[in-house]
């Protein structure tokens, strides 16, 4: 559905892109994740035809995109990472409006606005104007103005960014919704646990490249990591922590404040080994958690830092 | 396309910053303007307020005729042109000191005149006496022959209001303070330019997030500004005409009988406004800030060069650069005005209205080609 070839974006002497490639498929949900500044939005920018770029082809449903490709545009549905609505205008009549951008039939519009309205949750609040929403009612507003017209592509581009936690789980399965009624989606966020709930597919990008993509179970795999120990020790000597790092599995090490942080690779009784050695040396601990890996596990280890920032 | 005509319409009404800007602000400079230049419009007769010039009046000899003659020619000027104050000579004289008076007459066989200083007033006094002087033959003649035409004869003599009556081709007495109003309409019209260039914002993906969203949709851009520049000409229309009636009936300023004409005229001010503003702000990748900075400036100087703050600019203009006054939409605008309410010349007058129509559209068409197929370096 979306093919992206070496594409490449530079701001001056900053490239924002650098050789990106891109294959979404009919159908997916698909993630972009990476952290602020790697390069997502201009990424949909690009592909939107809003934005110059230096090398690269975009097409969409096997066309190029152009910025008077009017024909490709009545099939995209795009939701900002800026809530862009009319201040001066209630919430049904900005819904109404923009669904008038796509399709001209009065019923039509007034039907697919109803439902808009029904989808981001906003029945109550139709006669309301921007102004007096909550962040989440706003988002959900900007949401609905995006996905009025029952698009076959829809780019949502960081849709949960200061959103209340409500908010935030209506929006996605909002998302899933869309999705489950035949639309494609491309997601972009630097939530890693939104883009694991949600995405099919996805591809961790930074400074402008694609480090990985696939399913979540895909890019877990490519990692070293199987699973994360994490456990509050006092006091571990330098011999302590030797010990534990040559422990079977057990290839990376970390212990600030009092935390203890293992990386281990997949393996059984990864756990109680650990146990067994605070057990016998007499070391005193209090809560341990174990994890599997992370989207965040798969950042760190590509990159060598934490996508949360 | 009704449908986002009547959306954007309720959009930019709603928009109270804006509409301030160009409804209100425009009525309050015709305010004060009303307050600084009076209120005589087209049907004042032109002319100035006279003040009688005091004068004190010394009797030194009433046996001669020229003597009574010149007595009697005074008496004629008295409460009209002079103001007489009879007394002896010690208190003329100090009063002329004091600039009680301006002047001093002294009534004998050959009049006299006595100024301290020289000015406008010392001139006409000056004057009246040398009238007087050169004529006093034919007037003693007159008193002498025919005494019952004597005050018609001095009256004559002594008119010093204007001989020459200012008055336009097209019957209608000119006043100056009236090109002012008229200047305000035209400076009112290019407001429109805040109205356009804060438009053009949300059709330009760079400048705003709505910008992005309608540039992305399918209805096509040419669509998008014409929509906006019908409905901001709309809204325009309707606040030039809100100025009109405020200065017409409100503040009782003629602007003529034509009233088609004016509607003209001003829907025309109010189009060349709108696109002006449309494509400034479609044109340029300045940021927005920077663009609604040189609004001020776009309304403002083709104003000043039309003769909003200085009302001879124009005809200066008109001496050493007329194409100038040509291609500024605030001049042709006045122009358009004068035509149609002091000149009645139609030929001129559809020039201008034609010369608007067709800035507007090149405006319309700057607009459109700014914005068509832009794809931007940032967002």
């Amino acid at each position: 559905m979306i093919h992206i070839e070496n594409l490449v974006k530079r701001y001056g002497d900053l490239t924002a892109l650098d050789h990106l490639n891109l294959d979404i498929k009919q159908g997916e949900i698909f993630g972009l994740l990476g952290p602020n500044g790697s390069g997502k939005t201009t990424v949909i920018g690009c592909l939107l035809a809003l934005l110059k770029y230096d090398k690269g082809t975009i097409t969409i449903f096997g066309k190029e995109m152009h910025p008077d490709s009017y024909e490709i545009k009545k099939e995209i549905g795009v939701v900002m990472q800026n809530v862009a609505v009319f201040e001066q205008m209630t919430v049904w009549e900005n819904i109404d409006y923009f669904c008038g951008l796509y399709v001209k039939d009065k019923t039509k519009r007034k039907k697919l606005t109803e439902e808009a309205i029904a989808f981001a949750g906003l029945e109550d609040y139709k006669k309301m104007r921007p102004k007096k929403l909550s962040g989440g009612l706003l988002r959900r507003l900007n949401i609905a103005c995006g996905i009025v017209h029952k698009p076959k592509l829809i780019i949502m581009d960081e849709p949960t960014v200061a959103v209340d936690p409500q908010s935030r789980n209506r929006i996605l399965e909002g998302i899933a919704e869309l999705n489950r009624q035949g639309s494609t989606i491309i997601y972009t966020s630097h939530y890693m646990e939104e883009v694991e709930q949600i995405c099919s597919r996805i591809a961790i990008i930074d400074h402008g490249r694609v480090l990985a993509s696939g399913t979540t179970e895909e890019l877990k795999k490519m990692i070293k990591t199987g699973e994360t120990i994490t456990m509050e020790a006092v006091a571990l000597s330098q011999k302590a922590l030797a010990d534990i790092r040559n422990l079977p599995h057990v290839f990376a090490i970390s212990y600030e404040n009092q935390i203890l942080k293992l990386r281990l690779t997949s393996a059984k009784h990864n756990l109680i080994r650990i146990l067994n050695y605070m057990q016998e040396h007499d070391i005193t601990f209090g809560r341990v958690f174990s994890e599997l890996p992370t989207l965040n596990d798969v950042f760190l280890e590509i990159t060598g830092k934490e996508l949360r920032n | 396309m009704l449908h986002l005509f009547k959306y954007r319409f309720l959009q930019v009404i709603r928009k109270k910053s804006d509409m301030f800007w160009a409804l209100a602000f425009p009525l309050i400079l015709a305010t004060l303007f009303y307050f600084s230049f009076g209120n005589a419009g087209l049907a004042a007769s032109g002319d100035s307020d006279w003040e009688a010039v005091n004068v004190a009046v010394v009797t030194k000899d009433t046996s001669s005729e020229n003597a009574q003659a010149f007595w009697t020619f005074l008496k004629q000027l008295d409460k009209d042109t002079i103001n007489i104050k009879q007394s002896s000579a010690s208190k003329a004289v100090k009063a002329l000191e004091n600039d009680t008076v301006q002047g001093i007459y002294y009534i004998q066989k050959n009049p006299s005149l006595t100024v301290k200083k020289n000015g406008v007033n010392e001139s006409i006094l000056t004057s009246l006496l040398n009238s007087y002087n050169q004529n006093s033959a034919m007037i003693q003649d007159i008193a002498a022959t025919h005494p019952e035409k004597l005050p018609a004869a001095l009256k004559s003599l002594s008119d010093y209001k204007p001989l020459i009556k200012e008055e336009s081709l097209g019957g209608t007495t000119l006043d100056p303070n009236v090109q002012y109003f008229f200047a305000l309409i035209a400076f009112a019209c290019l407001s429109g330019v805040y109205l356009g260039v804060r438009s053009s914002f949300d059709a330009q993906a760079n400048l705003s997030p709505l910008g992005a969203r309608r540039s992305i949709t399918p209805t096509h851009k040419f669509t998008l500004i014409l929509i906006d520049m019908l409905v901001l000409c709309c809204i325009h229309f309707f606040n030039i005409l809100v100025l009109n009636f405020y200065i017409i009936k409100i503040l009782g300023i003629s602007l003529g009988n034509h009233i088609t004409l004016l509607l003209l005229v001003d829907f025309m001010g109010s189009m060349i406004g709108v696109c002006l503003g449309l494509a400034f702000g479609c044109l340029s990748k300045l940021s927005v800030g920077i663009k609604m900075g040189i609004s001020v400036g776009i309304t403002l100087f083709p104003a000043f060069l039309a003769g909003l703050m200085f009302g001879n600019m124009k005809n200066i203009i008109e001496l050493h650069c007329p194409i100038i006054n040509r291609i500024n939409p605030a001049a042709v605008l006045s122009d358009a005005f004068y035509c149609m309410g002091v000149y009645h010349d139609a030929a001129r007058f559809y020039r201008c209205i034609i010369t608007l129509a067709i800035m507007s559209i090149f405006m319309l068409c700057i607009a459109f080609f700014g914005v068509r197929r832009e794809r931007y370096d940032s967002i």
